[in-house]
């Protein structure tokens, strides 16, 4: 018995390290990772994105591992030489992110087909934008009797305490700051006027909400009636039957373009891009906008239809007109003093 | 076989480096996954710069020389301490009733106790923002009394989320407290009122002390579990009450500065373990009373 236990704590290490570590006896045969967002997004990629992939790339394995664009990046920067992500998905923010800290590969935009239908904002060499967010103005219609149609609607003395919004902690709360700011004359690189319009508010403000979710819920507890909403977020709301609706501000509604990257040193590159082209086709994007994913397209061939061409835009030259981009360049280098001014400023 | 019987023989206290052995693999498993981490964490966290390059202790300097930290810390730990408090207030009684009551009451007592461990934390909180909501169980109570006219903020308040921290984390409370106040022989409170003591006297001199040790377990763990609770906290307490495991998240997840957030974490961390030590010395001297009987 006891001659045994040091060829057996030999087998028991290999087993050991064998499970701990599959990588060492199949390095190359991964499938492609898609870090997709978790929730509605992962619903959506998973009904209409891989079986697009997968048909046109004979049954190719691909795996969804859903996470926060934070974790994405945590977990490339883990292991720079071997990733264990193949295409990534960011906001705006982490996008810029990801892109300085040398995560990403350009996209081979030359061999790309559908790269040149996009409409020229979402055209980013280093990802393109397969899909916008869109940020406009959510309410409650059994008690907002008559829809906002501006910003500035939230600072109306008929909704003392019923306007609820996020910290700076979401893409949601940063942009709309951005966006009230500019409405008052500032701009990305200046919110100055933004923090002042907020100090108005503070006597409409119910909630300030820890991320964009939380705010969602608290239509349904009726503890706010408006606030600024994610356009996607309200759509699963209503299709639960909560009584809330969106509305563009005349302002423009906030466009975030997500956008899609293949990761740097990826063993799967090629696949990587034809699951970026899959999600740029004008196909995936059409299955995509309709009912009941409601995904805001970004090919220009892409004819707009249903409740995003009754909300949002017709066509791709009204969206551009209705829609605001924002320079997420500049808002990235002040955000974080913009982060610490609302810690200590906004209190309700 | 020989070995071992000469070992038995000359050293009868090796027993005890038996059992280290034993321990062995659990402390290689924490050795690899909490150790080095957190090394690794005290290591990001002596760097002044975002990217990790440069070292130095500026990270420690500017969250100890700034006083909106502080509050932030501070608040953190005073929020512990009220909800610590309302969990011993509140928990108290129950496990004094489980003690005097019949082996059927004390079945429905314990599963009641234990029923917030058998849901998650997040079913347990989103429960309370319906029972404090505008609309919630409470404001539409008083309202249909007539005793309130517009509903009372109670969501995104220090006060609901007190009350949501104390109830998702009273089992911590009330089993340590049941098995404290179950060790303590009732013959003591017959003999204290024998001796002539009123009940509050009998209460304060015998009862309260002997159960120290629960306490004193009770209140570490509910302590470590409230200041920590990063979900009520965010859910029930909104996005404008900031505390510790909210502030260290926004600077590692939002504005990507690990080190600011690293030294955030081991400053919290060492101020936990001052208020663990604290409560563990509390208890060591408490143990002296239990002995005494």
């Amino acid at each position: 018995m006891m001659l045994d236990r040091r060829r057996l704590l030999t087998s028991a290490l290999t087993l050991g390290a064998m499970h701990a570590f599959p990588g060492l006896s199949l390095a190359q045969a991964r499938p492609l990772v898609f870090a997709t967002f978790t929730g509605s997004w992962e619903e959506a990629h998973k009904a209409v994105l891989v079986p697009a992939f997968r048909k046109a790339n004979g049954d190719a394995p691909i795996v969804l591992d859903p996470m926060l664009s934070v974790d994405q990046i945590a977990k490339v920067n883990a292991a720079k030489a071997n990733p264990p992500i193949d295409v990534m998905l960011h906001d705006p923010g982490p996008a810029l992110v990801a892109i300085g800290q040398d995560l990403v590969e350009p996209y081979p935009v030359d061999k790309s087909t559908y790269f040149k239908d996009l409409i020229p904002e979402a055209q980013d060499a280093m990802g393109p934008a397969p899909f916008f967010q869109v940020v406009g103005l959510t309410y409650n219609p059994e008690t907002v009797k008559t829809p906002p149609t501006s910003w500035a609607d939230l600072w109306k003395p008929e909704f003392k305490g019923k306007v609820g919004i996020t910290n700076l902690n979401s893409t949601l709360g940063t942009g709309w700051l951005v966006e009230i700011a500019r409405m008052r004359g500032g701009s990305e690189a200046n919110v100055d006027e933004g923090f002042k319009a907020l100090e108005e508010l503070k006597p409409n403000l119910a909630a300030v909400a820890a991320n964009p979710g939380a705010l969602a819920t608290l239509f349904q507890q009726g503890q706010i009636d408006i606030s600024p909403g994610n356009f996607n977020a309200i759509q699963i709301l209503k299709a639960r039957g909560v009584p809330v609706e969106f509305v563009a501000p005349k302002e423009g509604a906030i466009a975030f373009k997500t956008t899609i990257h293949i990761v740097k040193n990826s063993p799967n590159r090629e696949l990587a891009f034809k699951l970026i082209e899959a999600a740029l086709s004008p196909e995936v994007q059409t299955t995509l906008m309709n009912s009941p994913y409601l995904i805001v397209p970004t090919n220009t061939k892409v004819a707009m239809s249903g409740e995003i061409a009754k909300v949002l835009a017709k066509d791709t030259a009204e969206l551009k007109k209705k829609f605001v981009f924002q320079d997420w360049k500049k808002i990235n280098e002040q955000r974080a003093s913009w982060i610490e001014k609302f810690n200590r400023d906004i209190k309700i | 076989m020989k070995s071992a019987a000469t070992a038995r023989m000359t050293a009868p206290g090796d027993v005890t480096s038996f059992s280290l052995g034993l321990a062995l693999p659990l402390g290689l498993v924490f050795a690899i996954f909490f150790v080095l981490p957190l090394a690794q964490l005290l290591y990001l966290s002596l760097h002044n710069d975002t990217a990790a390059t440069v070292w130095g202790l500026g990270q420690y300097i500017k969250f100890l020389t700034d006083p909106f930290s502080l509050a932030v810390l501070g608040s953190t730990l005073l929020l512990g301490a009220e909800v610590t408090l309302a969990c011993l207030v509140l928990g108290y009684p129950i496990a004094w009733l489980y003690q005097r009551s019949g082996s059927r009451l004390q079945t429905l007592i314990i599963m009641i106790v234990l029923l917030p461990l058998l849901t998650s934390v997040v079913v347990r909180t989103f429960a309370w923002i319906v029972i404090l909501g505008r609309q919630g169980i409470i404001n539409s109570v008083l309202q249909s009394m007539g005793l309130i006219g517009t509903p009372l903020r109670m969501i995104y308040t220090q006060g609901g989320l007190i009350a949501a921290l104390a109830q998702v984390q009273m089992p911590l409370m009330v089993l340590p407290l049941i098995t404290a106040i179950g060790r303590i022989d009732p013959n003591l409170s017959d003999a204290s009122a024998s001796l002539g003591a009123g009940s509050w006297r009998t209460f304060f001199k015998v009862m309260l002390p002997l159960s120290m040790p629960g306490i004193i377990a009770g209140c570490t763990l509910t302590y470590a579990a409230a200041i920590t609770a990063f979900i009520t906290q965010s859910l029930v307490g909104g996005g404008q009450m900031l505390f510790m495991p909210m502030y260290l998240y926004q600077q590692a997840s939002t504005l990507q500065n690990w080190p600011f957030a690293a030294a955030i974490s081991i400053i919290f961390l060492f101020a936990v373990l001052a208020i663990v030590a604290l409560f563990s010395m509390l208890g060591r001297r408490a143990r002296g009373y239990g002995d005494a009987r």
